[in-house]
């Protein structure tokens, strides 16, 4: 090898190093950064609090009652609901409405609206110490990807970095329940009765074979991530009070590292360490 | 192209031209297996990306990733597997390397992006066109230049060529994996097969 190529490749190993090193140390800076915003006691840190459960289950009326009642306690709250990015919920809606997507399809561009709201909406407010109400969360599209016959691993990766919401009200209802409600109001739309996977002609019926594999998940995630779950066959009243009791309990909850990849990855988009 | 070649073919790179133009080369010199080709965005989900309202907020490496995810999913399922299935040999233009790639140059984490692609079929072969990116704006029509665009307000000091520069040299890397690996191998379809639907 000659003297110059020799000289080429250390210059080169060298480049490489710095930027190890360059990335490596930022990305620490951004993790300080990150623990000490979320960590200072001095203020309201931002929460996340996540309305989760099948169609029908009354968590939209929930998620409702909860806001008012937060703002009244002086919160700054913000929603955000799912399949909601002005960004790709035109992609999603334009596709569902001519029934082309495939199980894989459904599931990738839900988990892009997320990430783009995670982006755009969740992380920035809970940076600024807001409270963010999410009415639905990820845990919505592992049990509809999942009933859909997705494998659980590959539809946990799409979501990653995960965020963790510091609290999940789960509204649990019978199969019967859902579909009932669903019924006494309007008629499910396509891939909301899961006909793409069920092949049944007629949605209602269609609808109840889909929500009780989607609530059978549901189950499961609310005991793998430890979910509040929430009798939702109660009175709205007895759930709203509920809600209010189990959100002071959990509101002190300490900050979780789970979290820290996410802002990370997030403030290192928007430029870095800007306070 | 090795071998006898009716399967699937990979063409990745940064030069939209470049990947036209070899893919152009290989259905020519195999026209005997009906070949086709499969480009980027045939699912239609960037053209409504490039004529979205401006509030509606640019995506993030790791949401193009995603969408481009889907959009092979939609060209696997209504391109390129129909076309397998009755023997022809497809050329995919690109393919997951270039995505990977990109994800990578982007500051994705490769494993991320591995498991993401694992419902696409390995290719018979898979092939980097090493062609720098193209100068002429019109000319930049590959998924790498258009995600580029959208990261370009937020990529800070980096630029077009220092970006697509490290895309090229992911894509290296990942070809020689590629080219080493066992291309038999089935496709891991993210499916639940012993819980049947119905």
């Amino acid at each position: 090898m000659s003297g110059v190529l020799k000289h080429f490749h250390a210059i080169s190993f060298f480049v490489f190093v710095a930027a190890i090193v360059t990335s490596t140390s930022l990305n620490q800076k951004l993790r300080r950064l990150a623990r000490a915003h979320f960590e200072d006691r001095s203020r309201r840190r931002g929460l996340l609090v996540a309305f989760e459960g099948p169609d029908g289950s009354g968590k939209t009326t929930q998620r409702k009652l909860f806001k008012t009642w937060l703002k009244s306690d002086a919160y700054d709250v913000v929603t955000t609901k799912w399949n909601s990015s002005p960004l790709i919920k035109p992609l999603i809606k334009s596709r569902k409405s001519i029934h082309v997507l495939s199980p894989i399809e459904f599931s990738l561009l839900h988990a892009a609206d997320y990430r783009h709201r995670v982006e755009r909406v969740v992380l920035p407010a809970l940076w600024e110490g807001k409270l963010v109400i999410a009415d639905r969360f990820l845990f919505t599209g592992l049990a509809r990807d999942v009933a859909r016959g997705l494998d659980f691993d590959w539809v946990l990766k799409l979501y990653q970095p995960l965020l963790w919401p510091d609290l999940v009200f789960y509204f649990s209802v019978s199969p019967g329940t859902s579909s009932q409600r669903i019924a006494a109001t309007r008629t499910p739309s396509f891939y909301e009765a899961g006909q793409d996977v069920t092949a049944i002609e007629e949605p209602a019926a269609s609808y109840e074979r889909f929500i009780t594999r989607v609530i059978r998940e549901y189950e499961s995630l609310a005991l793998i991530f430890r979910f509040i779950t929430v009798d939702a066959e109660q009175s709205i009243g007895d759930q709203h009070r509920e809600i209010r009791r189990l959100f002071r309990e959990g509101e002190e909850r300490p900050w979780s590292d789970w979290n820290l990849d996410a802002v990370v990855e997030w403030l290192a988009m928007r430029g870095g360490a800007r306070e | 192209m090795t071998g006898a070649g009716v399967g699937l073919v990979s063409l990745d790179g940064v030069n939209a031209a470049a990947l036209k133009e070899a893919a152009r080369g290989i259905t020519a010199s195999h026209r005997r297996l009906s070949p086709g080709v499969s480009l980027w965005g045939a699912s239609g989900i960037f053209d409504e990306l490039a004529v979205a309202e401006s509030d509606a907020g640019v995506p993030s490496a790791r949401t193009l990733v995603l969408l481009y995810a889907a959009d092979l999913s939609f060209r696997l399922r209504w391109e390129i597997q129909p076309a397998l299935d009755e023997g022809r040999l497809v050329v995919a233009v690109p393919y997951v390397t270039t995505a990977i790639a990109f994800g990578q140059a982007a500051g994705l984490e490769a494993p991320w992006l591995s498991a993401l692609f694992e419902f696409a079929p390995t290719p018979a072969e898979v092939h980097a066109i090493e062609t720098a990116p193209a100068h002429h704006v019109t000319d930049r029509k590959g998924f790498v230049e258009f995600a580029w665009q959208r990261l370009e307000a937020r990529a800070g000091e980096v630029t077009r060529l220092e970006f697509m520069d490290r895309t090229r040299r992911h894509l290296r890397a990942a070809t020689r994996r590629a080219s080493g690996r066992d291309t038999n191998r089935p496709p891991r379809l993210p499916r639940r097969s012993s819980r049947p639907l119905r």
